[in-house]
This record gives structure tokens, C-alpha cells and sequence, in this order.
């Protein structure tokens, strides 16, 4: 048995906010902060390994609304602008460490080289659009890009509504053609959702692959011979990646998870709220709403309000330590289970891509580490080159329902705080596969309105509003975005029983969500072939 | 077709629809033409006229930037006419949804007359009838069904269910019934499956075995010993450590 195999598996996703109405709109910043924190320093890194010609692949999911909202030109010149002032901070903060707290410092510039760097890449190396860097590295064989469901809707919670399904899947595929250049293999399950059968819609768009919990293998009704270590196919010949919890956990746990190592940088203080508001307020929302700045100068230091000044070079060796005790633990449990498996184990490892840079500063240089030091240690896989080299056929067997949020199941997008829009959305969802039935292939303006009340559903079933409702964290916003698609779905179906299209409601709407500009709403109809 | 709101259209936008839908001279009517000109279109679209498009139809959407400036407001207006989302929809239907192999949630509507306190169209008194949930379960194993009733009041319209037993299927009716004893099914949901684990009855034989131990269950335990946060994972993990963990 050779070394460990292990498939890292990130989720690029947001959701789709685009508030152009306002100067700026404080839940944009998800984007940009995931941009310039994650996704160019991702890059840049996994370009840096390329033109060493270091071996390696990782896969990727971009979700659709994160793919409109990185090809939409307000929301492009609108980073430009947050870089811009994000540089003119650290500016500032260069001066004023050198004055008043020199501890800070190196920090202070090694932010601001990093803003500097991420604006001339993204304006001069990716012309504003950095999926096309994405896509010369899945080229170049480093990665494998997959897509996910339309609006990254938590998918059990709409088994009674196939022809929704089927749109999220659908859509996903599509999207990713559209980006791509190719169908996807891979099906990222949002929230590793999973319901037995739903790999008979995916099979039909021509998925290879999907991932799910961990504990949907030993929860199946089926023996399961290798447990959480090998890929099965399902009844129909879908491959579904069991996702190891257990080192997954390496990293994601927030009790034991590397990133809270307490040399590493603190998430949670931020100059955007330490600082004097005069000083501060140019750079933060109006009316004097403070928020984060991305510069942030303190280690974690332990369960206390008494942070220590972070030391760079101290994250890093504890960096390339994580690393080396990733390499490890992997290995020691391939050792560990060569005498029970007769087949190479596989150790799939999925995770949201923003947890990379944005949330664990030091993250995509641990990954780096990981790649660097995996050469005669543990062999980086993707879902589908594993699938190609693999010997022999997968045991069938059929996955237990559940998913990776808390409790296993639903209970995260079906809490108390949330469970009270479903029955909105369900009938949105009927509404809709209704006025499909009625009224299909409409053209001109009834097509339209017809094709904006399609988008309206699919926003509203995004799994992003019940998590941000369930975790209390922009809850008004959230409840917002979430009825207002249904006002917006209820209105276009009373006005289309009664022939009627409101072309005020219908022109602001479309300049609202721009997402899916090529949509047929008869996806919708239940009786389209 | 009726044109809502036509009038707040820009002449902008105006002109943009009527290019769109092919209209000849657009760009030479002014702003109360363009309105006349494109009700009479969509007036003789419903006459079955169709656009001259000389076999090109254009999809493209209209995308002008917005110009609706809202100042310091933090958040966003609703779109206009739309209307508050109604408490209920009032037409007679029950949905089941599965939160875990032990809970559901279900949520049902009564037609207004009932549980929107209208005047009833049929003058029918309701006020001696009750609601009540039947719950079906049926072992998917033996085929045996079972049933139990659940009473709810007239202004509930959601419930928590507990489910019993894994590998079974459930369905729930909602029921009225009558002041002579008599029932009524008002409507039932779809079914929803919980499988029984294959561990389940055998989780001995897991408990004896180094080798199926460290296959199944080692990648649901973090390197502490903290075993993936699951309510059925966790009945195993007490059973085989005999109450000691879990």
C-alpha cells in the first residue's frame, strides 16, 4: 500500500448580493473580503506551486451565484474601489505604526504589499476576472473544478418539489458550462445535504461524483466494507465521497482545529473597531457602522481579552509544523488501516474555500505547506483522477441521508428561527411550476416577467438565508432578501392570472438580480420533456 | 395583456422595450406614443398577433444601471405593489419534512373560512368541529402500518413530530372531525423514509472487532475523542461503549 491519498475538496460560494442602488452596501464586502483574503492569494499561491512545477491537484466548486457575481462588472469596479481604499488605509496605517506602534508595523506593510499586489493581478493579470485564472490551472492539470447547485440550495428540504431539484442541478451544470467550457464532473452537495435518490437527477445531468457526510456510511442500511475510506457508488452508478470527519476535523474544528493555534492572527480584532472613529470612519460604512479593515495586528494568544502582538515569522514555523502534522496523522491512519482494507484508502477532505485566508489567516499558507512537503509523503488527488485510476468496481451501496451541519441532518436549516418561510417557499416553488404549466413559452414581456419570477424562486431557496437566520448572525438582512423574493414570486403569479405584467415592478427587478440572465423558466414545468 | 405601471417607466426604458419588441419608428415617438404604441402592441398580442422579428428573438435583458440612489438608508426597499407575505395560503394542504431520523416538522393550511376566522360563504357553523394530525407509519421491513392521532387547534398550523422507529416510512393527514363523531381527511403529505443502519441490530459485533471498529468508526472521531455530533451515531457509540461515551 502506498502513501496516504488525500482529496482536498473546497466549496467557493457565497451568496448572490448586489446592491448597486447604494454607494456601498455593507453585505458586498462578503465578496471583496473573500476575494482579496481568499480567493487571489489562493491563486497566487497555487500559481507560485505551478511554476515550480510542483505536482499536485485540489478541486474546487464555484457556485453559481459566486460565478455572477465575479463576471458582473458593477460588483468588479466596486473591488477595485474597496482595494483602492483599502490601500490608502494601510497607507495610513504604515505612517501611523511607525509613529505610535511600531510592534506593528511589519504587519501594517505586509497588509498593504498584499493589496497592492491582489489590485495589480486582479486588473492587470485577470482582467478583472479571476475564474479565468481558475480555469488555466484546471488546464494545466492542478485543479479539478466542479460545480454545485444553482443557488446552493440545502437540497432534502425540497425532495417533494423534483422539478426545483432539478432546476438547482440543472442550472449548476449549466452555469458551469458557461464559465468552464465543459461539463462538470463533480457535484459539490450544498452543506453535504444528501437524500436517497437524489443521485437519479444528478446521474441524469451527467454527474460522475458528489460528496457526503461522514456518517452517511455508517448509518446505511447497507455494510459499507470500507467504511469512510473509499468512494461507493450508488444504485445508480454515481459515485458518492464519503467526507473523513476525522481529518477534516484537523483543520475545522474550533476547539482542537489548527487555526486556533494561539500564535496564529486573531479574526476577531480589527483596527475598523479599535480604532478612533475619526481616524477610522472614511474606511468603514455610514453612518459610522464599523466593521472589519482586514487589518488586524494580534495573535490569537488564548481564551483572553489580553491579545499579544502577532509575530509573522512565529505563525509561520507553527505553519510548517501543522503541515508536517497533517502529513502525519494521514499517514499514521493509511498505516493503521493496511491491514484491514485490501484497497488504497482514500481520505476526502471538504471544506468552504473561505476558510482559507479569511477566516484562518495562515490558511492557504498551510495549504501551501501541505503541497510542498506531500512529495514521498501523501499523494493530492482529485475525486475524478482517483475514480479514473482506481481498480475495480466501487461496492454498491446506498448513502444514509444527512449532512454536515450540526446534529448530522436538517436541524440547521430547519430550526425554529426558520422553519416558518418553507411553507413560503414551498408555494413559491408550486406558484411557479403552475404559471409554467399555464403559461409556457411566453415571449416578449410576459416571458419576462415569467423568467424573473423563475430567478426569484431560485434565490429564495438558497441555503444561506435559514444558516444566517439559524446562526444570528445578519438575520435582518437575511429575512429581507428571503421574503422579498417571495413578495416578488406572489405578485408575478396574481398578475399573471390576471394578464397582467407590471413593467415597473419587472424593469427594477431585473436590474436587481442579474443573476441567470439566460433562464427559461419552463424549467419549471412539470410536464417539459 | 395589461401594462401595470407603464407610466413610471423612463422614456429610456420605454424606448428600450419597444426596440426589443420590434416596434417601427421607436426612436422617433415621444415619450406618450411610446406608452399608447406598445399598449396597442401588447393589446394585439393577446389578439394572437405576432412580432415581426425576421426570425431573430431577442432575450437579451435589460440592464441599464440602476439609478435608484437610497441615500444612507442600510437596507433595501421591497420592489413596488409587492404585498406582506400572508400568514397563510388558506388552500388545504399538509407538508411533511424530515429534520432527522427522529423528528419532522410538519405545516399545514385550512381554508380561510376556517382558519382565517372569515365569514363562511356556505353559512356552515365550524365551531363544533376540532382538528386533528393522523400520523401513518409504515414499517418498511414488514409492511405493518400503524397510525396515532395528534390533536391540534384550529389556529395551529405547524407541529414537531416524533418519530418512533427508523426504518419506517411516515405520512400525516390532517382531519377534522365532526360533532357526531364523524372524520374527515382534509389532506395528506407526501411520505417521508427513515432507513434503519445496517449497524444497528449488529453494533456487537462492531463493539468485538478491532478491524470494523477502526473501518467505520474511526473517521467520525476527531483525534480528543470527540465523535461526530449525530443523535443516532451517538445511540451506537453509548451502546458500544455501554454508556461510558456518548
Amino acid at each position: 500500500m502506498s502513501n496516504g491519498h488525500v482529496a482536498f475538496v473546497l466549496n467557493a460560494h457565497l451568496p448572490f448580493v448586489r446592491h448597486p442602488e447604494y454607494p456601498r452596501f455593507l453585505e458586498e464586502d462578503w465578496l471583496f473580503e473573500s476575494l482579496s483574503e481568499s480567493y487571489l492569494p489562493l491563486l497566487r499561491m497555487l500559481n507560485r506551486l505551478k511554476e515550480e512545477e510542483l505536482e499536485f491537484t485540489l478541486t474546487i466548486s464555484f457556485s453559481p451565484p459566486l460565478i455572477a457575481m465575479l463576471t458582473d462588472n458593477a460588483l468588479q469596479n466596486r473591488f477595485v474601489h474597496y482595494l483602492q481604499q483599502h490601500i490608502e488605509l494601510g497607507q495610513k496605517e504604515v505612517q501611523r505604526c511607525k509613529d505610535e506602534q511600531p510592534e506593528f508595523l511589519e504587519m501594517a506593510r505586509h497588509y498593504l504589499d498584499g493589496y497592492i499586489l491582489n489590485l495589480h493581478e486582479y486588473e492587470d493579470l485577470y482582467r478583472m476576472n479571476i475564474l479565468d485564472g481558475f480555469k488555466a490551472l484546471e488546464q494545466s492539470g492542478h485543479l479539478e473544478l466542479i460545480t454545485t447547485a444553482a443557488t446552493h440550495a440545502y437540497l432534502p428540504l425540497y425532495k417533494e418539489y423534483p422539478q426545483a431539484i432539478n432546476a438547482q442541478i440543472e442550472l449548476g451544470v449549466q452555469s458551469f458550462l458557461t464559465t468552464f467550457g465543459h461539463p462538470p464532473k463533480g457535484f459539490w452537495l450544498p452543506e453535504c445535504g444528501y437524500y436517497p435518490g437524489l443521485e437519479e437527477q444528478l446521474r441524469y445531468h451527467g454527474i460522475s461524483w458528489f460528496q457526503v457526510a461522514s456518517q452517511s456510511m455508517l448509518l446505511s442500511p447497507d455494510n459499507v466494507t470500507y467504511g469512510g475510506y473509499r468512494p461507493v457508488s450508488c444504485p445508480n452508478g454515481v459515485a458518492a465521497f464519503p467526507r473523513d470527519y476525522q481529518a477534516t476535523s484537523l483543520v475545522w474544528s474550533n476547539a482542537t482545529g489548527y487555526p486556533t493555534d494561539n500564535v496564529y492572527r486573531e479574526f476577531y480584532r480589527d483596527i475598523g473597531y479599535d480604532l478612533p472613529m475619526e481616524y477610522i470612519k472614511p474606511y468603514i460604512h455610514e453612518p459610522e457602522v464599523r466593521v472589519f479593515t482586514g487589518y488586524k495586528y494580534w495573535a490569537i494568544t488564548g481564551k483572553t481579552d489580553q491579545k499579544i502582538p502577532y509575530v509573522r515569522a512565529k505563525a509561520q514555523e507553527r505553519v510548517k509544523e501543522h503541515a508536517l502534522n497533517f502529513h502525519y496523522m494521514v499517514n499514521n491512519k493509511n498505516h493503521r488501516l493496511r491491514g484491514t482494507m485490501d484497497k488504497q484508502p482514500l481520505f476526502f477532505l471538504g471544506f468552504d474555500a473561505e476558510l482559507f485566508g479569511h477566516w484562518w489567516y495562515e490558511g492557504i499558507d498551510w495549504l501551501e505547506e501541505v503541497i510542498r512537503t506531500s512529495v514521498g509523503r501523501t499523494n493530492l488527488v482529485s475525486p475524478s483522477a482517483f475514480l479514473a485510476e482506481d481498480e475495480g468496481p466501487l461496492q454498491t451501496v446506498r448513502p444514509a441521508f444527512s449532512s454536515w451541519g450540526q446534529g448530522g441532518y436538517s436541524a440547521v436549516w430547519l430550526d425554529g428561527s426558520n422553519t416558518e418561510y418553507y411553507r413560503h417557499i414551498h408555494k413559491a416553488i408550486h406558484r411557479m411550476e403552475e404559471l409554467a404549466l399555464r403559461f409556457p413559452d411566453q415571449t416578449s414581456l410576459k416571458g419576462r416577467f415569467l423568467n424573473q419570477a423563475a430567478r426569484e424562486v431560485l434565490l429564495a431557496m438558497a441555503s444561506d438565508w435559514p444558516f444566517i437566520i439559524y446562526s444570528r448572525s445578519s438575520v435582518e438582512y437575511a429575512k429581507k432578501r428571503l421574503e422579498g423574493h417571495i413578495k416578488n414570486i406572489n405578485l408575478v403569479y396574481d398578475d399573471m392570472c390576471k394578464n397582467a405584467v407590471d413593467t415597473e415592478w419587472l424593469i427594477k427587478a431585473e436590474k436587481r438580480h442579474t443573476i441567470f440572465g439566460d433562464l427559461d423558466y419552463n424549467i419549471f414545468n412539470p410536464e417539459r420533456s | 395583456m395589461i401594462l401595470i405601471n407603464i407610466d413610471s417607466l423612463s422614456t429610456n426604458e420605454l424606448q428600450h422595450i419597444a426596440q426589443m419588441e420590434g416596434l417601427a419608428d421607436w426612436n422617433a415617438l415621444d415619450r406618450e406614443q411610446l406608452i399608447s404604441a406598445l399598449e396597442d402592441w401588447f393589446e394585439e398580442m393577446d389578439e394572437g398577433a405576432l412580432p415581426e422579428t425576421n426570425g431573430q428573438v431577442s432575450y437579451a435583458r435589460y440592464t441599464n444601471s440602476l439609478t435608484n440612489h437610497r441615500g444612507k438608508a442600510v437596507h433595501f426597499n421591497d420592489l413596488p405593489r409587492t404585498n406582506e407575505l400572508p400568514p397563510s395560503y388558506y388552500d388545504s394542504t399538509i407538508h411533511l419534512l424530515l429534520r432527522d431520523p427522529q423528528w419532522a416538522y410538519a405545516y399545514w393550511s385550512l381554508p380561510e373560512t376556517i382558519q382565517g376566522n372569515k365569514t363562511s360563504f356556505d353559512d356552515e357553523d365550524h365551531s363544533n368541529e376540532s382538528y386533528f394530525l393522523r400520523l401513518y407509519q409504515n414499517n418498511l421491513a414488514t409492511g405493518e402500518e400503524t397510525s396515532s392521532d395528534i390533536a391540534v387547534e384550529v389556529k395551529d398550523q405547524e407541529w414537531n413530530i416524533h418519530l418512533t422507529a427508523m426504518g419506517s416510512s411516515y405520512a400525516v393527514e390532517l382531519c377534522r372531525l365532526y360533532s357526531d363523531g364523524s372524520e374527515e381527511v382534509i389532506a395528506r403529505s407526501a411520505s417521508v423514509e427513515t432507513y434503519l443502519p445496517y449497524w444497528a441490530d449488529r453494533i456487537e459485533e462492531l463493539a468485538m472487532d478491532n478491524d470494523l471498529f477502526l473501518l467505520h468508526f474511526s473517521s467520525l472521531v476527531t483525534k480528543t475523542g470527540e465523535v461526530a455530533e449525530n443523535l443516532v451515531l451517538k445511540d451506537l457509540v453509548s451502546t458500544v461503549s455501554k454508556g461510558v461515551l456518548g
